[in-house]
């Protein structure tokens, strides 16, 4: 785009990206020349690229700009802010550059997550084509291993990405704050992620890594150099998601609007706060389980070398301590999201406000006990099986509220289906499915026959769908005319629904029984004489609607963004306070903070009020 | 609540956003040395011999270090209370021997690193004995730039009695990296 008024060198990432550049090329000069003076062979790659990585991420946060507030606070004068107020850029280039306005950080977050999700469905693809036949059908065993890999931990990265754009955009909007409570953090942890995402895809020329995503040693300390580069990406979008995670907090315990007590925020800050504590504590645990095997790899510590006094399943304890609480960290805001529409799509306030919103906390903490049930089959400590069994099937309780809480709602409600409403319903369904065919999987000896089977590979996307992909199309659809100011096209999007959800029954219901019929998962063949071929192409046809119909919304949200109906404030007749200011958002937010008197879900009740707006907003919208 | 009582409420170092988002950040880290310690326990749990034949730990020294980080906590503590009654030389005069007694910290852990006879690679008590005390030095050295820093503001005249809340703030942390070493201290040393 050609602009006459704007200098290229203001737009951050132009800056950034040769910056980085030549820092990666300078830090392994360096290294290369340290490791001669101290008399090693110079090259080797995992230790000189990883000094190279690191001096590039530096210059290149250094070259965006993330620095210089603080570099003026320490020297200079009383106010630094008054230097970086930067809304002079146009709109477009502060996309591009270190902006500090929360909207602007949660559309970065929400176009990267999209972008790696339709990099990581390509993927999912692939494999399901190579599984259409036994034997070779479009690639060797390595490069099927490293894609199902890479699509793995692609998709855990995209997920933790979408979650904070989803929490960036609206939750300031929904308390009522004019922005995050520490903007310059909560830039700093989005443009953590692009480097993040430039080292998975490079990951892949740089050799691939064939361990799944959950990384176990001895094989990840064995793999090629691929696997360095994954473990400084999830390296950077952990640190990303835990000082987001603190970030969010802070809001939802010192940001909130006057009034809004925590009994009367939406559900979905409620879904916030349980998801940012988990994303702000167990984070560390993958962080530390993943820097081991880096230090492994790179001086040779034997934490995980039963010869030399380590333990692997050490490495499991640490890893699924965080990993499984990972899978609250985005079920929780898809459940906050579904929790959101519902009612407005129903009329009806949401069924036991108060139980929905305690049972994220009880999910937050419930999940956080029961790691061990990833392990049931990996040698550990048996007298730790049954109670995790017993937390396991617990956590289903609160889950089980929530479903129960949602179909209340809609119940006798004044259902409107348009494709939020689509798209959030059919969540439910889908997680419930997932939900149960979980709970025998934490039951041992029903785990023990079907674990690593493709039963276990049914389930999780079943939960990864109805939890987080489902909600967040909802998402899309619904908060779209706050983004934009403009609808999203109701025909695509019906299609896209439907597609969607043909693709996906198609695609994974045949996991169920493939799995219990004894197909493993992780690998790149099968025995021609098993009975597998059939539901395998039959899978493999629903992956191809699948992942058309992410192209399908990718496509809507570009066309609309341009052409799409303009939508007034609050199109969809909604009570919580993002509604109740203009399309798109303006830039402060609220011209005088709202006063809110009561729960955002009277619909129904002539004559509520959610919260007093200065401009008289919101009255009584039945 | 009046006006006035909000804005007192919000003048109340503890009660401040800050404040909270670094208390915050503390209960993160203490997931970070939680993981870690969690590491050396299980480590120690599984062998038989702990720590291995032949580690020998430089105890003394190691408790006269401790003692050294322990002042610093004090002279910490004065540098807060000095800016809280508005007296700006004396907390310049504790920034600085807080960095100092910091410095003299690393440096003697430093040098322990360097003599002690046995090395990260050689067992997995090594590894965990220097990735735990590594990740501490770190955490110490940040305590270091953010003090230096905040020095560097004071001597600019850009705190007073009311004003100096990263004063408080950075006191939370450095305390806060005080207690974790000694538990690292206890696990390593005492416990072992
Ligand atoms: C078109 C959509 C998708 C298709 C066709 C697909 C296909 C697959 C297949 C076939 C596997 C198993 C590979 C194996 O065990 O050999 C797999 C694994 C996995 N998928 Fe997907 N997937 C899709 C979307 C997603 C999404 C949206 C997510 C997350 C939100 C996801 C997360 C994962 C994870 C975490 C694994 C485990 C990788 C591992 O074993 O380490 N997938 N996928």
């Amino acid at each position: 785009m050609r602009n006459p008024g704007i200098n290229v060198l203001s737009i951050g990432l132009v800056r950034a990206v040769p910056a980085g550049l030549a820092a990666v090329a300078a830090g392994v000069g360096l290294a290369v020349l340290i490791r001669r003076a101290v008399g090693a062979p110079g090259w080797n790659p995992g230790p000189v690229l990883a000094v190279g990585t690191l001096t590039g991420i530096l210059a290149y946060m250094v070259a965006l700009g993330a620095f210089n507030y603080w570099v003026r606070w320490i020297l200079a004068g009383k106010r630094p802010e008054e230097a970086e107020t930067k809304t002079d850029l146009p709109r477009w280039a502060r996309y591009f550059s270190f902006d500090l306005d929360h909207k602007v950080i949660g559309v970065q977050y929400l176009v990267t997550a999209l972008i790696m999700l339709l990099f990581g469905v390509t993927l999912g693809f692939l494999m399901r084509y190579e599984l259409t036949s036994p034997g070779r059908t479009i690639m060797g065993p390595n490069m099927y291993n490293h894609i199902m890999s890479l699509h793995g931990i692609n998709q855990i990265a995209m997920i933790l990405i979408g979650v904070s754009g989803l929490m960036n955009f609206l939750l300031p909007l929904m308390l009522g704050a004019r922005d995050m409570p520490f903007p310059r953090l909560n830039a700093f942890s989005y443009w953590l992620l692009p480097p993040a995402g430039a080292l998975l895809f490079a990951s892949l020329p740089a050799g691939g890594f064939d361990t799944g995503w959950t990384v176990y040693p001895p094989l990840s300390v064995q793999a090629p150099l691929g696997m360095q580069f994954m473990i400084l990406a999830v390296y950077l979008v952990g640190l990303s998601s835990i000082l987001g995670g603190i970030n969010f907090l802070t809001l939802v315990f010192k940001g909130r609007a006057p009034g809004m007590s925590l009994f009367r925020m939406p559900i979905f800050g409620w879904a916030s706060m349980a998801t940012s504590l988990l994303q702000m504590t167990f984070t560390q645990f993958i962080g530390m389980s993943f820097l081991m095997v880096l230090l492994e790899r790179l001086v040779g510590m034997a934490f995980f070398v039963p010869s030399s006094g380590g333990n692997v399943v050490l490495y499991q304890h640490l890893f699924w301590f965080y990993s499984h609480p990972a899978v609250y960290v985005f079920v929780l805001p898809g459940f906050g999201i579904i929790s959101e529409i519902i009612p407005v799509f129903s009329r009806k306030p949401i069924f036991g406000y108060a139980a929905v919103g305690l049972s994220s906390l009880g999910i937050a903490i419930g999940g956080s006990l029961v790691w061990a049930h990833h392990m049931f089959a990996a040698g550990m400590e048996p007298w730790l099986r049954i109670p995790i069994m017993i937390t396991t099937v617990l956590v289903a309780v609160p889950t089980g509220v929530k479903v129960f809480a949602w179909i209340s709602t809609m119940w006798m409600g004044k259902i409107r289906l348009e494709t939020p409403m689509l798209f959030a319903s059919t969540a439910i369904a889908v997680f419930l499915i997932g939900g149960l065919t979980g709970v025998p999987l934490g039951i041992v000896p029903a785990d023990l026959y079907v674990t690593d089977t493709y039963y276990i590979v049914g389930h999780f996307h079943h939960t990864m769908f109805g939890g987080f992909v489902f909600p967040l199309m909802a998402a899309i659809y619904y908060w779209f005319p706050k983004v934009t100011g403009r609808f999203m096209n109701e025909r695509l999007g019906r299609v896209h629904w439907a597609i969607m959800t043909t693709g996906f029954f198609t695609t994974f219901l045949p996991f169920f029984w493939l799995g219990l019929n004894g197909l493993r998962r992780r690998v790149y063949d099968y025995d021609p004489s098993d009975p597998f071929q059939t539901l395998n192409i039959v899978s493999t046809v629903g992956a191809g609607l699948l992942v058309t119909s992410f192209f399908l919304v990718a496509i809507n949200i570009i066309t609309s963004a341009i052409w799409g109906l303009r939508a007034g404030a609050n199109p969809w007749r909604a009570k919580t306070l993002e509604w109740q200011v203009a399309s798109p958002a303006p830039d402060e937010n609220f011209e005088t903070p709202p006063r809110v008197v009561d729960t955002p879900y009277g619909y129904g009740r002539p004559g509520s009020v959610h919260a007093i707006m200065s401009t008289g907003g919101a009255e009584g919208d039945n | 609540m009046t006006t006035a009582q909000a804005i007192q409420k919000m003048e109340r170092p503890s009660a401040s956003t800050p404040y909270f988002g670094m208390l915050l950040f503390l209960v993160s880290e203490s997931f970070l040395f939680g993981a870690l310690f969690w590491a050396y326990y299980y480590l120690k749990v599984k062998s038989p011999v702990w720590p291995p034949e032949g580690v020998h730990l430089e105890t003394a020294l190691v408790s006269a270090n401790t003692a050294i980080l322990l002042i610093s906590a004090a002279s910490m503590q004065a540098a807060i209370l000095a800016i809280r009654k508005g007296h700006r030389k004396r907390l310049m005069l504790a920034l600085a021997i807080t960095i100092l007694l910091g410095s003299a910290f690393l440096a003697i852990k430093g040098w322990e690193w360097v003599h002690s006879d046995f090395r990260p690679w050689d067992h997995a008590y090594g590894s965990i004995y220097f990735t735990i005390t590594g990740f501490h030095g770190i955490h110490v050295l940040g305590g270091i730039l953010l003090l230096g820093a905040l020095l560097v503001r004071a001597g600019r005249g850009l705190f007073d009695a009311r004003r100096h809340l990263a004063i408080e703030v950075a006191g939370l942390y450095w305390h806060y990296v005080d207690l974790v070493w000694i538990a690292v201290f206890a696990t390593i040393f005492i416990i072992r």
